[in-house]
């Protein structure tokens, strides 16, 4: 075992923080889906030129084809150089791009996926549901079968980037009568088609970021399914483990920088000689530490199989809770000034209400504790 | 960079672990058979980063975090560290200060004294039991003059020797817990069907992932001499610590009224993390 990277690795993490110091954008990114819109664009478009986008993805779609290694090289130095969150991209980027990879025809490949590494076409995903949440398999949206078309009707919801998104990766009942994971369907759904309608929803933050979308009679061309009528379910499953691969790199990076950002403002402030404050940070800053060594393990894990392990479920869980450690020492820090808060004017409380989708959001810390107790311990299943 | 087990790693750790399992189990824990130290001595354990044998730390963490599953006596990692920094042969026990851990066979203790690692001399006595039923200690009349060891390093192994058994020592209450959670039955059905049970065991593994995961890389900073290996061996220790202690803890809970008795085994990982975090614990102020 050893932590050490070789010279050519070392050589492309000189080249990616060579490049990030002199490029990263002066301004700061605007909070709202809609401000930003431009922004991350146009950033997105520039890593692309630059040739940072994708650099996992095959290079026929305009990636780069490297080793998983680069990857988080690339997201370390990302992170590390406070670069700005890839915001409306992130669905595709992250989620609706490597599923079409696995399972796209080469024609929705090829359309698709340079648009989404060039920044040219927003996703945003229509998985859950007022019915479902934690329970995804309770999907009720319908898509009806007539001729070559697919006609929708119902709701989704929490929709990130919903109002300024081109594509939405939709997961919806195409059998009529089906229960539970049988009879779904993975579709690419235009956002622009009639009948779709997008209501934004304002978090307690004041952000506007996600939305409600309602579909009346939305008709989609039927080869717009991805991995055959009736798969949606193993569909959707089959890049779950990509949000639960390499993503967290950046995230530990991110967490790291925080906690001695507090240790810094804690001495300044006289706060740290308070042994409690001392021992929390103390603590805060030896977990974040150990999501390195555990992200270093899974990818460690994924080069030598090909995926991550069932461990990348305990990383998302004991990151997802972490970040909201440090988001919370980080208002216990600030004491009384909490309270002068106006939507929009500090990161740190923002970031401290809006951190609580960390544990809610893409399979809540409960349903994280289900499938670690039940896939890597083998406890019986709880449903 | 790879932090996982190679193949010859995973030999020698399976290779423990077989030795360990028909020699040292759990239900022996309170009297070890005689015989037991020449044969772990004849495993070459304590001799693992030596020049002799030439290992790294990360190699010696892995095989280490076995002998803390199995709660072998702690005087295997101050032998260790005695024989890699100060070329002391033979049983070294564990210095608590005036508090001699498994005293026996020897008049050497190895510990911490204002916080560098020294070796004392000390007059055999009786050993009394200690919290740790696995665990004999005398306690000098006065503390004990140390000779110091000159390396710096020797805390560093110290420390790491003793996060490895604790990671161990974490690793088997939460493995003793799950195991129970899927045979025991209530309602009609394993306990470790209900959330509120299931998830305990959840956060068990959790605490033994991070644990073991910074273990590593704590054994590899020390190996390749990283500039933050300091920082790194003591949030082992402290994850470690805290793994053992709180694993434990739950590890009783899952087993309701067995857990309590002093005829059931799920006392043993919990008693031995109270006696580990003694053993070089990192204070706050090392880690900001």
């Amino acid at each position: 075992m050893d932590i050490g990277f070789s010279p050519e690795e070392q050589k492309f993490r000189d080249q990616c923080r060579d490049w990030l110091q002199t490029h990263i954008p002066a301004e700061k990114r605007p909070l709202n889906a809609d401000e930003a819109l431009d922004f991350d664009k146009a950033w997105q478009r520039q890593l692309f030129e630059a040739g940072w986008a994708g650099i996992n993805w095959p290079e026929r779609y305009g990636g780069r084809g490297l080793a998983i290694v680069q990857q988080v090289i690339w997201l370390e130095e990302y992170a590390r150089a406070r670069a700005p969150w890839i915001g409306a991209n992130f669905v595709g980027i992250n989620h609706g791009g490597p599923t079409l990879i696995v399972n796209a025809s080469d024609a929705q490949k090829a359309f698709h996926l340079p648009k989404i590494l060039q920044g040219e076409a927003i996703w945003c995903q229509g998985f859950s549901e007022p019915g479902a949440g934690s329970d995804l398999a309770g999907i009720r949206t319908k898509g009806r079968i007539e001729g070559d078309e697919i006609v929708i009707n119902g709701s989704k919801i929490w929709t990130s980037f919903a109002h300024v998104a081109d594509y939405q990766e939709l997961v919806l009942r195409t059998e009529e009568g089906s229960q539970r994971h049988k009879g779904l369907s993975w579709v690419i759904c235009d956002m622009k088609a009639p009948g779709i309608t997008v209501r934004p929803i304002r978090k307690m933050s004041g952000q506007v970021e996600f939305a409600e979308v309602f579909y009346d009679d939305v008709r989609v061309p039927r080869d717009n399914v991805v991995g055959g009528l009736g798969n949606g379910w193993a569909v959707a499953m089959s890049t779950l483990s990509f949000e639960r691969g390499t993503g967290f790199i950046a995230d530990q990076v991110k967490q790291s920088q925080e906690v001695d950002d507090l240790i810094a403002t804690a001495r300044a402030e006289g706060l740290i000689a308070d042994d409690r404050v001392a021992e929390d940070l103390a603590q805060l800053k030896a977990e974040v530490s150990a999501v390195r060594a555990m992200t270093y393990r899974n990818i460690s894990e994924v080069e030598k199989r090909g995926q991550p392990g069932p461990e990348a479920s305990i990383i998302r869980l004991f990151t997802a809770e972490l970040g909201q450690r440090i988001e919370r020492m980080g208002v216990r820090l600030m004491g009384e000034r909490l309270l002068d808060f106006r939507y929009g004017d500090d990161d740190l409380v923002h970031d401290y209400l809006r951190g609580f989708a960390a544990t809610i959001a893409g399979g809540s810390a409960q349903i994280q504790r289900d499938i670690i107790g039940e896939r890597m311990l083998g406890l019986p299943r709880s449903r | 960079m790879d932090l996982t087990p190679k193949d010859e790693q995973e030999t020698l750790r399976s290779a423990t672990v077989d030795w360990l399992a028909d020699n040292m189990p759990l239900d022996q824990a309170r009297a070890r058979p005689d015989g037991i130290w020449q044969g772990m001595e004849d495993m070459g354990w304590f001799g693992l980063t030596t020049g002799a044998i030439g290992l790294d730390h990360a190699t010696e963490a892995l095989l280490f975090a076995e002998l803390g599953r199995f709660l072998a006596p702690v005087s295997a990692i101050s032998t260790a560290v005695a024989l890699r920094w100060s070329d002391t042969e033979g049983k070294v026990a564990l210095s608590l200060g005036e508090r001699i851990l498994d005293a026996g066979d020897t008049g050497t203790a190895l510990g911490l004294f204002d916080g560098k690692a020294g070796l004392v001399s000390y007059q055999a006595a009786a050993a009394e039991p200690s919290l740790d039923l696995s665990t004999a200690q005398i306690i000098l009349d006065d503390a004990p003059e140390p000779v110091l060891l000159s390396a710096p390093e020797a805390v560093l192994h110290f420390r790491l020797l003793t996060a490895a058994y604790a990671v161990g020592c974490a690793e088997a209450a939460g493995a003793m817990a799950t195991d129970y959670a899927k045979i025991r039955e209530q309602f009609g059905k394993p306990i470790g069907s209900f959330q509120a049970i299931k998830h305990m065991c959840a956060d068990m593994a959790v605490r033994s992932q991070v644990s073991r995961s910074q273990l590593y890389y704590a054994a590899c900073a020390l190996d390749g001499g990283d500039p933050d290996v300091d920082f790194h061996v003591g949030a082992a220790k402290r994850l470690a610590d805290q793994a053992a202690l709180e694993n434990g803890r739950a590890n009783i809970q899952i087993h309701g009224g067995i857990g309590m008795t002093d005829e059931a085994l799920a006392q043993f990982p919990l008693k031995r993390a109270h006696l580990l975090q003694f053993i070089a614990p990192t204070a706050a102020a090392e880690l900001l």
